[in-house]
């Protein structure tokens, strides 16, 4: 049953992977001949400081935009469930950063960080008018901000829809017992969502390991290296400076950490087992 | 086991209906309000900025306040956005999107059920190590095998040869997602389908299938959306402008020093609308896909 | 529930087996793969010849009228046109030479990319064909065929416009705060706190795109130690860049930089939104060091400043005890066309006729003088003063012939890998993070890479 999931895996994405552990050993531009290379590659990408660098922004990004992310997610989700007038309006609004590509994202995000000609120029704000891209902090900032702006919709939505599925007896029982709202939210609503979060956090946690085009478009990695995530690295590497066999090497790198992670999390999760949340209910 | 099921089906649906008098009505939620409040302002803020722009000229763009709604506003931008064969692009967006969502979810639903319903079997295990260790594959590193093999296919420069990887690069995730989620459907329903004699496809479809909606919806969206706005796949695997997805349609503008940004927003507004209007009518589908439950 | 495990162990060794045979097929090669026809999908009749090239105005019209005007002439033999955005056609471009996928004809920036697919033997050499063809060549300004010469050899076709980097300034803010434009790099310095008290950014400046910012660089290095201190980085002489010239530009960059002679910001900015521009033509910048290719959007975008008569525009000054030749200048001797080595003889015939006729043929001469820019055709001159941008054309014209050098642009000198150090290194200069010394000893490095 798990065939045809397989056959296209394999074809496009363990044969590439393949393709890509070869690379590493190698030496190529992109454009002439592949010449093998034994460990150069390797040698000259663990040695550059430029990659425990690059592993630490991209520990940054990830770290951060998941404390960004899920709280605000749980909060939205949570009050996007209830019932409120205009919820309807509000989750249409909520859900459009979602449908934009990072692309458009991040072209409008640059015209609107503009020192000069920007959002706070446009308001008059000086606070508004900072050297957002320039300066390493407010650069990383503004990655997390703009990343959380895009996503947040998407891990509300699937807040939302785990939270209308906890069954509204368990809410009347608390209070009954005479519990408050933050009781209640923090003793039923987050235990209940623990898959949820587990789920929302791997999407979160893995999606930021590859993400590059927002980044790609905003900063270039910039100021410097500031926010040079490993991807990033990558690609530089390999399109911009012709080394494919350093960026294969990187591309290595990234899946193995994308894959500790993977099983880090499901340890947390605890993955393997079949107990169903809602037992005992 | 049946009962059961039914039983917590019935108090489900109850307490749906009742919900629609409770908590929000009770007590006003200050700070789930506030919050929501503010975050549709930082929300808003950049789309109102994108459309009012989408008017401007690119001439007088820089001229004025970028919050002030155009002097004089044009449809120049959306004009030439469309004669610039949006509709070809678009359609090519579609056929690759849902042509690589179909397949890809289904057929990992499929190994997900497999993975989760075999328990202990090595083999299914190493499959998921297998899938997991495709999470992190970096689209930009894999690009060149992959272009080499849809090569050596006879594949390029066709909606096929996005189609494909597309698949690929969708699979570790979703099965990631979908097996969490069948992992949670109680034993009980399963065993209870197969003394019933119920072979293991009728399981997946009649039983798995529905509980595992929320799930699938969920996938189908995230992976949707990254195929709808990729951009590197149909770069590097196709080439005519015959093939080409929406996402390539924003470079018509942008040429070698400087970027039309009025012009490239147009395009961003009418690639972003059909799916936006998909939303607003598939909502309601959208949000009881996401809540179907399968509570005791 | 018996016979799956069995199938799954056939599976498992058909799986194998299929990864096995496509890793072999997919990636065993030990270089690109030649797949029958060189060049790039879609050519239908023998000798039908493709031709990618970038997007945008005005080349992308132009370069497809010359196109037009060559498939209306030669229909037997016609040339198929696909166009790409700039970033998109670098890691294109790349990746269908990598995979023996190229055009026929290749559009670029000639230097260190072209230096890369002539040492792995993607272009073809055409040294012997412009020398059966001087007329083609004799017309073209010889300044342009430097970024065409890969080890004496001609490997590309000069074509299109030349583009020097010049210093801009808007007269308008000059007159309010009563200053002169500058002559020497000390003028400049003294410029700088003049405007800051009028609250006017003394220089515009695109930083986040660092090739701006190294055209500051060139300049510096160029007028303090003249073209000698690059030409030795590039030649690949040990230690180049720690020359005392080259160290003492990189300290006077920095001295700008903490003089805040750049507008506030500057690293947030790109110049692929032409912000940097705006700044000049909205009087908020006093001067810009920028390419010639600006001076057309700024006559668009810029309202009447341009037409008006607002813009001011010169060569470079020079440095006080500085070496370098003041006519020397620096910037885009041309683009460049290449041929593809894998494309049949047919094609490449029809590459080269589309080359010595089609190319800078006196209609799109005129096309280009209209879009305000200076094609490298020699005797243009006297058709510019026609064009209602006389003035301008006419200072890039004698700018471009009467250099001493015309130096390429660094970061299309130097073969990519060394590019993308130094534009690395540049960024970390401009932001002060590191001292001229580390940034010379970085570049010493990849010196001859």
């Amino acid at each position: 049953m798990a065939l045809p999931a397989l056959l296209f895996f394999v074809a496009f994405g363990v044969v590439p992977l393949l393709g890509v552990l070869l690379l590493s050993f190698t030496s190529w531009d992109g454009i002439g001949v592949i010449r093998p290379a034994g460990f150069d590659s390797w040698r000259a990408v663990l040695t550059d400081p430029g990659l425990p660098h690059a592993l630490w922004v991209t520990f940054v990004v990830m770290a951060l935009s998941w404390a960004v992310q899920t709280p605000l997610s749980l909060l939205l989700g949570v009050f996007l469930a209830g019932h409120q007038r205009y919820r309807e309006l509000l989750a249409v609004l909520f859900f459009i950063p979602l449908l934009l590509s990072s692309a458009a994202i991040a072209i409008t995000y640059k015209a609107l960080l503009d020192p000069n000609f920007g959002l706070g120029a446009g308001l008059h704000l000086p606070l508004l008018t900072q050297d957002w891209l320039g300066e390493a902090r407010l650069a990383m900032g503004v990655i997390i901000f703009v990343v959380s702006w895009q996503y947040i919709p998407f891990h509300t939505l699937i807040y939302q829809g785990a939270v209308r599925q906890i069954p509204r007896s368990m809410y009347e029982a608390a209070q009954l017992d005479g519990a408050g709202r933050v009781r209640m939210f923090f003793r039923i609503t987050l235990p209940q969502l623990k898959y949820t979060i587990i789920t929302s956090s791997t999407l979160m946690v893995v999606g930021s390991l590859v993400f590059f085009d927002l980044i790609f478009v905003l900063t270039e990695g910039g100021p410097g290296d500031a926010t040079r995530v490993l991807a990033l690295d990558m690609y530089k590497r390999g399109f911009q400076a012709n080394l494919m066999g350093q960026a294969s090497a990187i591309a290595v790198i990234l899946v193995l950490v994308g894959l500790t992670l993977a099983l880090l999390l499901r340890r947390i999760g605890g993955g393997g087992s079949s107990a169903s949340q809602l037992e005992g209910v | 086991m049946a009962t059961t099921l039914r039983a917590g089906a019935r108090q489900a649906a109850g307490g749906q209906k009742r919900r629609r008098r409770g908590r929000g009505a009770r007590r006003p939620n200050w700070l789930g309000g506030a919050a929501g409040w503010l975050w549709l302002l930082i929300v808003i803020v950049p789309i109102y900025w994108i459309l009012i722009t989408s008017f401007k000229t690119q001439s007088n763009y820089f001229m004025m306040n970028p919050l002030a709604p155009p002097a004089e506003p044009t449809l120049d931008n959306y004009r030439f956005v469309i004669e610039a064969d949006f509709a070809r692009y678009f359609i090519n967006s579609v056929i690759v999107t849902l042509g690589a969502i179909v397949p890809a979810v289904l057929v990992s639903f499929m190994a997900a059920y497999a993975i989760v319903r075999a328990g202990d079997l090595w083999l299914l295990r190493s499959v998921n190590a297998l899938f997991l260790m495709g999470l992190a594959i970096p689209l930009q590193a894999a690009i060149i095998p992959v272009y080499l093999i849809i090569i050596r296919l006879h594949l390029y420069d066709t909606l096929l040869a996005i189609i494909l990887p597309s698949i690929a690069f969708a699979i570790p995730l979703s099965v990631l997602v979908l097996s969490n989620f069948i992992r949670d459907v109680p034993k009980e329903l399963f065993d209870s389908m197969r003394v019933d004699g119920a072979s293991e496809w009728a399981t997946l479809w009649h039983l798995a299938f529905p509980l595992t909606r929320p799930a699938l919806v969920t996938v189908s969206i995230y992976n949707g959306l990254a195929i709808w706005n990729g951009f590197l796949l149909p770069l590097i695997l196709t080439q005519s402008p015959n093939q080409r997805t929406l996402p390539l349609a924003l470079w018509t503008f942008q040429g070698q020093y400087s970027v039309n940004v009025p012009a490239v927003l147009a395009s961003v507004v009418l690639t972003t609308l059909p799916i936006l209007v998909l939303y607003v009518i598939g909502r309601r589908q959208l949000l009881s896909g996401l809540t179907a439950g399968f509570s005791k | 529930m018996d016979s799956r495990p069995l199938s799954r162990r056939n599976f498992l060794g058909l799986t194998a087996g299929t990864a096995a045979g496509l890793a072999l097929a997919g990636c065993g090669s030990s270089g690109p793969s030649d797949t029958g026809s060189g060049g790039g999908g879609g050519g239908a009749a023998a000798g039908a010849a493709t031709y990618w090239f970038l997007t945008g105005p005005p080349g992308e019209q132009i370069r497809q009228g010359s196109v037009d005007r060559f498939n209306q002439t030669n229909p037997e033999a016609q040339i198929k046109a696909t166009t790409f955005q700039n970033d998109a056609y670098k890691t294109k471009i790349k990746t269908a030479i990598g995979a023996g996928q190229a055009p026929t004809i290749i559009w670029g920036w000639g230097g260190g990319g072209l230096r890369s697919y002539v040492q792995a033997s993607q272009v073809e050499d055409l040294t012997s064909w412009f020398a059966e063809n001087a007329a083609v060549k004799d017309r073209l300004f010889p300044s342009s065929f430097g970024a065409a010469t890969i080890d004496g050899k001609i490997y590309a076709m000069p074509a299109e416009t030349v583009q020097p980097i010049v210093l801009y300034w808007n007269k308008k803010v000059f007159e309010k705060v009563g200053a002169e434009p500058p002559q020497s790099w000390g003028d400049i310095m003294s410029l700088v706190p003049k405007f800051n008290d009028a609250g006017v950014a003394p220089i515009s400046l695109g930083g986040q795109s660092r090739w701006t910012n190294m055209m500051w660089l060139e300049f510096l290095f160029d007028r303090i130690g003249g073209t000698e201190v690059f030409q030795a980085v590039f030649d690949g002489e040990k230690g180049a860049w720690s020359n005392p010239a080259a160290i003492e530009g990189l300290t006077k960059a920095q001295e700008l930089i903490k003089a805040n002679g750049f507008v506030k910001g500057f690293s947030s900015i790109t110049a692929d939104s032409n912000a940097d521009q705006a700044l000049l033509y909205t009087g908020k910048a006093a001067m810009m060091l920028h390419g010639t290719w600006t001076y057309g959007s700024m006559s668009q975008e810029g309202g009447d400043f341009v037409s008006g008569g607002n813009l001011g525009y010169m060569n470079f000054p020079g440095i006080e005890g500085g070496k370098g030749d003041l006519s020397s200048t620096v910037g885009n001797p041309g683009q460049y066309l290449s041929i593809s080595s894998k494309a049949t003889p047919e094609e490449k015939e029809t590459a080269k006729k589309f080359f010595s006729t089609a190319v800078l043929s006196d209609a799109e001469v005129k096309e280009w003088t209209d879009a305000g820019a200076v094609p490298i055709v020699k005797g243009t001159d006297s058709k510019l003063s026609s064009s209602k941008d006389a003035e301008f054309l006419t200072f890039v014209y004698d700018t471009a012939s009467n250099a001493k050098v015309f130096a390429q642009s660094w970061d299309q000198a130097l073969s990519p890998t060394a590019a993308e150090k130094l534009l690395d290194n540049i960024a970390k200069l401009f932001q002060l993070s590191i001292s001229p010394q580390q940034f010379a000893s970085s570049m010493n490095q990849v010196i001859g890479q």
